[in-house]
């Protein structure tokens, strides 16, 4: 965000070894064989649940467990694996968001901080799905905002119990679970001695008693998975069931939400893969005019935009996986979040498309697309709204960047006579040339030289980014995190890059290993390339200062006359005045 | 000097010189012009929106040895007290029947537009044109272009001009009748027609200038006409109207026990505002502030503090561990740049903040310490905050029981503390 490119992390593609791709496709063949054989996912879809047989054999296939360690008896699988297992089951998306709701967010607060003791004694169950997980976090009242929470836990006079009273809303595998991660307020002495009210993370087993459920909400999509109200009425929950420690539920709740995302990516790519091979069935067999629907050019377009959506996801997913893999705990929460946004609006574009392509018939509930469309709507919802993380995004890159570059603006706004002509200096500069080289593609060059042009791009748009991002913070300093349409620009723009610099890097990986159909690669990536230099140059250009495409005054002029009113304003096109 | 320039000023001579002349010569009280020396070419030639000018005032007292305002007795002599529509065009009719020459239609127009509000028939377009209809027809239109250039029959324009101007006031629009009628009594080149469509071109286009509109005809129930002017001044379309005390119907008979209606708004963001007030601080009832709506003026009063002191402000604590998902603070050391910092505006002036609002039938302190009694249901934390009252000295305008209006309480501070202290006694006792 400095403007400048860090090679290591991201060039070359990650890759895994041949054993380790054999095991896991020792796994991927009899579980796809089991999801496009026995699972329904249209029954599924219309009673509302999954049949309880389904879950079994899920069960006996180990899915839910999948990054458990072995000695509890899970897989143990890493990131990658966990990964491409996603695209796989990804073909039914409740069941998906089952699995995910138990693995992803349910146990994961366990496996990261939690003790030996509480590790032993809860993974194993899990792990063979004897007993399901949940993570109790949202309710009525406060769903990102943690610090209206209104469940509280009260510690009992003898210190070994504490209890619980509050009411969780909107929780995934709510109706079956039997454990809970439950996030509620306690009182925590300071160390200077005030008492503030502090979340706790606790694991509440449902035979701790005081738990009910609601009844199982109807939904718009992902109708197979459970989602219901929780309520705790004095459950007692003993103090050995702290996740983490006593005051630090909010650092447990955000390393949980952080590390679960960057699976959407290889599972909605898996969806869109799965979805072409339909529509694609379609278009060649289906004649109008005596020509197939696939010569039509509008028809190949969306074809096209499918693809290039999957290849990016895939290659951001396992990118981010394959970082996240590395040892020693790297911190990839930007990226996960980047994934999740991009293939989230991705999956509602491309379905949207796929439904488009077959018309009518896409619209019947005959065929799956519909299915689909109304699944994938809840991409752009959970695990964090799209907003949100875009801020995110957004501002942790700025923090990022803010600490390097404070000491030169620092200096700036002192008025250091050095300073400014080197900065004016610079611009000048810029202004001038427009070259940039920040060295990929010089020799050697880790990208191949048939993606120099694209590669030439990203650097381009990374040095203007890293500009633009000084002047940001110039401009705004601390208050920028209230504007958020200048956030949103800018986070749109870091998703481009990494999206960019993801596909870069693995298609020069498939041209240097010669895998199959590199070519199709590199022109799919130099086409992502091209598109999203054009839309960050466009972005680059709205965060200037009295630009013309910057509309913000007149968005936030005509939102304010729209919200006083609370209607819309404006005269119907049929009234007179006399 | 051109044309127009030569118009203008045979226009202001021809003025000029016919009211000297005329003051001269008649006696009638009527037409009171005020001799004023012709206009130079620079000033507007518009002058015929002079009040004074057009439709003299009617209220001095009429000397005892001038006659008596011709056909006036053709107003009063309908049946006794009722004024309405159908005794306003009899007398008009009336007037027509009486002279066929129609000698004095002019004053008798103007005593008709005085008589009009009388009668309450100033918003009705068919009366207007029923009135214009009293002039003769085709003998005030223009015959030659030397007619044309001075301004030909110029009473009897400026007498058709103060119609309209009367039907503009009250923002009625003329009509193709009126056009006709204008075409067949003054011509189409007239002043009277330019005003028409001056009227029918800006008229049009200022029916919605008004952002905050307020409803042609007002209700008469004071209750409901105090729900509609706290509504207009509210901006915040959560805000709450809670009626704390209605007023007893006017045919209760034995005691006179005056109950004023009361009625209050106050919004969520001021109830939270108040919820957070600081106890030490007092509030203040203050008003009654007038409030015009179209022709009515009514009375609110607030309820306001004062602007907590820099020092005393509390920094908003910004809890830690606030957005699950992002950082809700930067931790970056520098702040917002002089070139994009909107904040500080000239024109707003920061003042203390309005709790609620209020409108009363009465604007003495009792009717208020029923509301402010009334407003601690919904602000528990109203109770442990001093409230003084500084109502304003009643003026001539306020329409209360003259008892009150006596007892109505000073503005000196002791005082004001003073019956806080009685009226925070009357809480504690009202609690305990």
């Amino acid at each position: 965000m400095s403007g400048l490119l860090e090679e290591k992390g991201v060039f070359p593609f990650p890759e895994v070894s041949q054993d380790e791709l054999n095991e896991i496709n020792q796994f991927v063949g009899p579980l796809e064989r089991f999801f496009t054989e026995e699972v329904d996912s249209r029954k599924i879809d219309q009673e509302g649940k999954i049949p309880v047989d389904t879950l079994e054999k899920l069960k006996s296939l180990g899915l839910f467990g999948i990054q458990v360690p072995e000695e509890y008896g899970g897989l143990g699988l890493s990131n990658t694996m966990y990964a491409r297992l996603g695209e796989i089951i990804s073909m039914d998306c409740s069941i998906t968001v089952t699995l995910a709701a138990h693995q992803a967010i349910g146990l994961k607060g366990i496996i990261l901080v939690g003790t030996e003791e509480q590790k032993a004694k809860y993974l194993p169950k899990l792990a063979s799905g004897e007993h399901i997980a949940a993570f109790c976090l949202t309710e009525p009242a406060s769903g990102s905002d943690a610090a209206s929470i209104q469940t509280r836990a009260m510690l009992s006079e003898d210190k070994k119990y504490f209890v619980l009273n509050g009411s969780k809303v909107w929780i995934t595998n709510g109706g079956l679970a039997s454990i809970f991660t439950v996030f509620a307020k306690t009182q925590v002495v300071d160390s200077d001695g005030s008492i503030k009210d502090k979340i706790t993370a606790f694991i509440v087993e449902r035979d701790f008693g005081g738990i009910t459920n609601g009844k199982p909400e109807e939904k718009l999509g992902i109708r197979g998975s459970n989602t219901c109200e929780v309520h705790f009425e004095n459950t007692r929950v003993p103090v050995e069931n702290v996740l983490g420690e006593v005051g630090g539920g909010f650092k447990v709740a955000m390393n949980i939400l952080n590390s679960g995302r960057f699976s959407m990516g290889s599972a909605v790519s898996g969806m869109l893969k799965k979805l072409i091979e339909l529509t694609a069935e379609y278009a060649c067999t289906r004649k109008q005019f005596n020509r197939n629907l696939s010569e039509f050019g509008l028809i190949q377009e969306k074809f096209v935009l499918m693809a290039q959506k999957a290849y990016v996801m895939e290659s951001m997913a396992y990118l981010t996986a394959g970082m996240l893999d590395q040892p020693g705990f790297p911190d990839c929460s930007i990226e996960a979040a980047m994934v999740k946004v991009f293939s989230s609006e991705a999956a509602w574009q491309c379905v949207s498309e796929a439904l488009q392509i077959l018309g009518g018939s896409g619209y019947m509930k005959d065929y799956p697309y519909e299915r689909m469309l109304r699944d994938a709507r809840i991409l752009l919802i959970f695990e964090g709204t799209n907003e949100i993380l875009r801020l995110f995004i957004a501002l942790t890159g700025l923090q990022h960047a803010g600490r390097i570059l404070t000491s030169r603006i620092k200096e700036l706004k002192r008025g250091n006579v050095t300073t400014v002509l080197e900065t004016i200096g610079r611009r000048l500069r810029d202004s001038l040339s427009r070259t940039v080289d920040l060295g990929l593609t010089s020799k050697p060059g880790v990208v191949h030289p048939s993606l120099g042009d694209s590669a030439n791009k990203l650097e381009e748009n990374v040095y203007y980014f890293g500009r633009t991002v000084e002047t940001l913070l110039l401009r705004f300093g601390k208050t920028i995190v209230e504007e958020q349409l200048v956030l949103k620009r800018v986070a749109n723009i870091l998703i481009n890059l990494y999206a960019m610099t993801a596909v870069l890097s693995r298609a020069s990986r498939s041209i240097r290993t010669g895998l199959p159909n590199h070519d199709h690669e590199v022109m799919l990536a130099n086409m992502f390339c091209v598109e999203a230099y054009y839309q960050n140059l466009f972005s680059l250009s709205q965060l200037d200062k009295y630009s013309p495409e910057n509309l913000d005054e007149q968005v936030k002029k005509v939102s304010q006359q729209i919200l006083e009113k609370r209607a819309y304003i404006c005269a119907h096109p049929l009234d007179r005045t006399s | 000097m051109s044309w127009v320039q030569a118009r203008l000023l045979a226009k202001g001579l021809s003025r000029g010189w016919g009211g000297i002349c005329r003051t001269g010569l008649s006696e009638a009280p009527v037409a009171q012009v005020s001799l004023r020396a012709p206009r130079g070419l620079h000033c507007s030639a518009v002058t015929h929106k002079d009040d004074t000018w057009l439709i003299p005032q009617p209220s001095e007292p009429q000397k005892p040895n001038k006659v008596p305002v011709v056909h006036e007795e053709l107003f009063g002599s309908s049946a006794n007290g009722e004024r309405d529509k159908k005794s306003f065009t009899h007398a008009v009719r009336s007037f027509g029947e009486h002279n066929v020459r129609k000698r004095g239609h002019v004053d008798f127009i103007y005593l008709a537009l005085r008589k009009m509000p009388e009668f309450g028939v100033e918003r009705d377009l068919s009366v207007y044109n029923l009135l214009l209809d009293v002039f003769p027809k085709e003998v005030f239109r223009p015959r030659n272009f030397i007619q044309r250039i001075f301004v030909h029959y110029p009473r009897q324009q400026e007498c058709g001009l103060a119609v309209l101007d009367q039907m503009e006031r009250h923002g009625v629009m003329p009509d193709r009748e009126t056009e006709f009628l204008l075409i067949q009594i003054f011509g189409r080149h007239s002043y009277p027609m330019l005003k028409f469509l001056r009227m029918k071109l800006w008229l049009t286009r200022f029916k919605n200038i008004n952002p905050y509109p307020v409803p042609r005809d007002l209700p008469q129930d004071p209750l409901d006409l105090a729900k509609l002017s706290l509504r207009h001044m509210e901006p915040d379309l959560s805000a709450k109207v809670t009626v704390y005390q209605m007023s007893l119907p006017s045919d209760s008979t034995g005691i006179d026990p005056i109950q004023p209606h009361i009625v209050g708004i106050q919004s969520p963001d001021q109830q939270a505002a108040l919820a957070r007030h600081n106890p030490s601080k007092p509030v203040f009832v203050e008003g009654p502030f007038p409030l015009w709506l179209r022709n009515k003026c009514v009375y609110y009063h607030i309820l306001r503090a004062d602007l907590p002191s820099p020092e005393e402000e509390k920094v908003e604590e910004i809890p830690e561990e606030w957005n699950l998902y992002y950082p809700m603070q930067l931790d970056l050391e520098y702040s917002r740049s002089g070139w994009d910092n909107y904040e500080f505006d000239v024109d707003k002036v920061t003042e203390g903040p309005v709790f609620a609002m209020c409108m009363a039938g009465a604007h003495d302190q009792a009717t208020l310490v029923k509301w402010i009694q009334g407003l601690q249901e919904t602000n528990p934390t109203l109770a442990q905050v001093p409230v003084i009252f500084r109502l304003a000295r009643s003026t001539g305008e306020l329409l209360t029981i003259s008892r009150q209006e006596e007892q109505s309480p000073p503005h000196s501070p002791p005082k004001g503390q003073e019956e806080d202290e009685a009226f925070q006694a009357q809480q504690q006792q009202g609690q305990s």
